[in-house]
This record gives C-alpha cells, structure tokens and sequence, in this order.
C-alpha cells in the first residue's frame, strides 16, 4: 500500500496516529506523528516511562500498536503479520542489556543478524554460508571488535558487548536502527564511544537511527534533531540548539495534558 | 545522635524479640503436623519394636554374603555392561522423548496454551507411571531382554526430564530471546539461537544425574526380565546363593560409584 503523498523521496519512516494502550486503561501512546528521514540521526529524549521504549518496539512491531499506522519506505507496515520477518530484518535493534547470547561467540551473535534472510532448518546445524560469514566479520570491522570474533560474548566488557551488539545489528543491513537507551548501563566514557558508533553508522552508511535517551548531556552532544516525549506524547520535535532548559522542563517535569489545556 | 541510635537498636530487638516469640497458632500449627504424622504411623502400620528385631535378621544376610563369591564374575560382567548400556540408551530415548515435549510445555517457546498444557499432560502420564511398570508392559509388547528396559526408561526419564527441561527453559534470560526476535529469526532459529544455548548446560548436567539414576534403575529392572544384572540378582537370591547375591551387590556399588564420581567431575567442569 503506497502511502497518499509520497512526493518526499528521502521519507524512511512516517509514524501517524500511534497508540499503544495496555487493557483499555493504561496508555504508553496516545497518538503519536512522526516523519524520519533516511540517514537522520534521531534522538528520542524522554523520562523513564514516557512511552520512549514502546514506540520503538511498535516500529519493529516486538510490541503491535493499538492504532495507527507505520510507513517504512513509502510501504506501510503495520496491520499485515505475514511479512513480520521481513519488516523486522529491515530494523536493526540495539538494548540497553546489549542482550547478546553470552555462551555463543561474539561472531556467532553476530552472525545471528543474518539469520532472517536464511531458512530455519539451515539453522538446526548453526549453520551459514560464506557470504554471511564474510558480512558478520565485516560488521564486526567496523565496531573495531573483530580481534575478539571467537572469544564467549560473556568475556567482554559492557561496552565491547554493546559494540558486538551494534555489529550484529548492521549485519541485517539494516535500513533503519532502533537503539533503546544503549549507553544507559555503560560509564561516559564508554557511552559516548557507542553514540559515536551509532552516529557514523547513520552518516557513513545512510542507516536511520532512532536512539532513545533519557541524559540530557549526551542528547545535546550527539544529536542532529531531537524528539521529546512525555506521558506518551511527543512533547518537542527540534534541533539541539533549540533544546532550551524550559523545554527540557517542559519534557521531564511538566504534564502535557495541563498544558495543551493552557494552550487553548 | 549516640542516644538516638542506642534507641533504635533497642526497638529493633524488641521488634526481633516479639517477631520470635511462639504465638498460639504456631504451637497449633506444629501440633496439627505431629497429629497428621501420627495418623499416617498407623497406616504404615509402622511397629518401632520389629524394626529393632529386624537388625540382626539384615546383618545375618550381610554375613552370609561375605566373602563374595569372586570366581561368579566371569558370568556378571556381561549382564553389568548390558545394564550400562540400557541406561544409556534410556538416556538417549528420554533425550529425545523429553526435549520436543520440553519445549512445547515451556512458555516462551509456545504461546498457546493449549499445546503447553497438553505437552505437560503427556509428560505427567509418562512421569507418574514408573519405569518398573513401563518395563512389564514394554517386556508385554517387545519380548524380554534389554531392549524394553532402555524403552521403560525412556518413557519415565523422558517425562522428568521433559518436566525439568520446561523448567529450565522458562528461566533463561529473555533478553537474547527478545534480539532475536527483533532481527527477523523464525520460532525455530530463536529456539536454536537465543534459548538453547543458554540450557545446554542445564540439560546436560540434568542427563548426567539422571542416567546415575538410571544406571541403579536398571539393576532391578532385570527382575522382570527387561535385561541387565537384575536378572541375575534375583535368581540369586531365589536359589538363596547369598555370596553371588554379595558379589553382585558389591559390583554394582562399585560400578554406580565410579559412574557418580565420573558424572560428578564432568559437571563440575561445565559452564
């Protein structure tokens, strides 16, 4: 299904009217519009529990949306689960627990990301061709992790395992990233290495990234543009130079519901 | 300041003193456990007296089993191998009775409810019947020997270690399980990729114990003639040859022994 106007060829994802409510009663989305360019550095900045989370998982569809739907490349994704596979190896996802399986070794996390584009009896003997082998080591290059390809994933240091796990999400070659607070476990010096990662994967491959944070400081450092969420709503939408200290406080301390009501 | 904590302390122990203290329906409680186990003496028909009788009727056996009768080896050792070998084969078959019956019952590997307490009905029917029952009825089906005995096995390990495969299933990490999701894999390559890697251990080590088990499980289940040492023991003991009924209890301690200490390094060297 082709989405109505689609004269903006650089679109890569375009959100319209998400919810996500839990029973009826709890809402972690109330409606949220959205248009995300190709290769665009996106940081999604928001207090713990406004929702950051859940959208990105509505995105590669781990969480299915109430409401609303969610164009990918001009195709909208949501509603039809047949090609669920498909429209998840295309979303390459980075955790904040990195998430790897810690008695594989680091290649074989990291040939785990070229798992969808192969048959699952083929995966009974853990078994992949040479072309993935060659994609898994070339992704794991470029994280700078390839000199630890066949030591145990529960070996590494926090910030190596993040690494390993950016790695395994470029081998889906993917079109978009969702990194859900991935430097949240790691120390400065550590995080501000993944966000550089996560920041050339955007600019020197044309990977949309959508990173969540909830650290002010890192948000002003890395990001090119900057959505704000508060109580399931986006609450900002701008550069960082425009992330004034009313508008942080209007992110993280303010009730969004009280002030549309002052706005009108 | 010093005051204050001095204070708190003390209400602290005598918050400790009256949260120690024995309240009647502990008392109660305790009473109600001693009446019910009294209850239960009576019908086990338990009569502490003959158990003290029964002492020297035991050690008598014991004697009469000593000194073993050692040149009786030449015709055990082969029904000892046999009896490895069908706890090793009853191994195999609860392996592969167990692990697809694991993972339906276990619930990040099925969602339907349905299948997972269907998969946990066949592995209670397979568990609750023991593998001396399932032995009669396999000697029924197939004839005697070994063969039965490493069927009846299969069936009653398969459904414990189904049952303790579930469980180890549902307790792994979901993290890993949750990424590969997210790149696309299918059921099975989750399966293959995120959980089984994390319970290998588990399952092994769960096999090892269990074919220790087994391996003093299938001593007796050549006492209805599904193959292995049983069978010669309970021959020796209907022909009252006490000192082949020594040699083969000695053999058979020593066997299981070596197997436990074996079993017992290799688990430890795990993980």
């Amino acid at each position: 299904m082709l989405m109505p106007n689609a004269q903006n060829t650089t679109t890569m994802l375009s959100v319209r009217g998400l919810t996500k409510s839990y029973g009826g009663t709890i809402h972690a989305l109330r409606g949220i519009d959205m248009e995300v360019k190709k290769g665009e550095f996106l940081v999604i900045l928001g207090p713990s529990g406004a929702g950051k989370s859940t959208l990105l998982r509505c995105l590669n569809r781990l969480v299915e949306p109430t409401e609303g739907q969610i164009f990918h490349n001009d195709v909208q994704i949501t509603g039809n689960r047949r090609n669920l596979r498909a429209v998840r190896r295309d979303f390459g996802m980075v955790f904040q627990q990195f998430n790897l399986v810690r008695r594989l070794s680091v290649l074989t996390n990291v040939l785990t990301g070229r798992l969808a584009y192969r048959s699952s009896w083929r995966s009974l003997f853990y078994n992949f061709p040479q072309e993935d082998k060659r994609i898994a080591i070339e992704c794991l290059a470029r994280v700078n992790m390839d000199h630890k390809a066949f030591q145990r994933a529960d070996t590494l240091s926090g910030g190596e395992q993040q690494r390993v796990a950016i790695a395994r999400a470029l081998a889906q070659q993917p079109t978009v990233i969702l990194a859900d607070e991935p430097v949240a476990s790691l120390d400065p010096k550590i995080a501000r290495q993944v966000l550089t990662y996560l920041r050339e994967v955007a600019h020197e491959l044309g990977i949309t990234v959508l990173c969540n944070l909830h650290q002010v400081e890192y948000t002003r450092e890395y990001a090119e543009r900057i959505v704000g969420m508060s109580k399931g709503r986006i609450v900002f939408d701008g550069t960082g130079a425009e992330l004034t200290d009313d508008v942080i406080h209007r992110i993280y301390y303010r009730d969004p519901d009280e002030e549309t009501a002052e706005e009108k | 300041m010093s005051l204050d904590v001095q204070r708190q302390t003390q209400s602290l122990l005598d918050e400790l003193a009256a949260r120690q203290r024995w309240h009647f329906h502990h008392i109660l409680i305790v009473a109600l456990i001693i009446a019910f186990l009294v209850w239960c003496a009576n019908g086990v028909d338990l009569r502490p007296r003959e158990t003290f009788s029964a002492v020297p009727v035991i050690a008598d056996y014991f004697g009469r089993m000593w000194p073993p009768k050692w040149s009786f080896f030449s015709e055990i050792w082969k029904p000892a191998i046999e009896t490895l070998y069908v706890a090793l084969w009853g191994n195999v078959l609860a392996t592969i009775v167990g692990v697809p019956l694991g993972l339906l019952a276990a619930s990040h590997v099925s969602s339907s409810r349905i299948v997972r307490s269907s998969a946990m009905g066949i592995l209670n029917v397979f568990r609750s019947i023991s593998e001396l029952i399932w032995a009669i009825l396999f000697v029924a089906a197939v004839g005697l020997g070994p063969f039965p005995g490493a069927l009846a096995l299969g069936m009653n390990y398969g459904g414990i270690l189904g049952r303790l495969y579930a469980e180890a299933i549902e307790n792994v990490d979901k993290g890993p399980i949750e990424a590969m999701e997210a790149t696309g894999a299918s059921k099975l390559q989750v399966i293959m990729f995120a959980i089984i890697p994390q319970v290998l251990p588990q399952f092994v080590s769960y096999n090892l114990y269990w074919f220790e088990v087994g391996v003093r499980s299938a001593t007796v289940l050549g006492m209805v003639g599904a193959g292995g040492i049983g069978f010669e023991l309970i021959t020796a003991i209907r022909l009252f040859e006490w000192r082949e009924v020594g040699l083969i209890l000695l053999f058979i301690l020593a066997m299981v022994t070596v197997i436990d200490l074996a079993s017992t390094y290799i688990r430890s060297r795990m993980y």
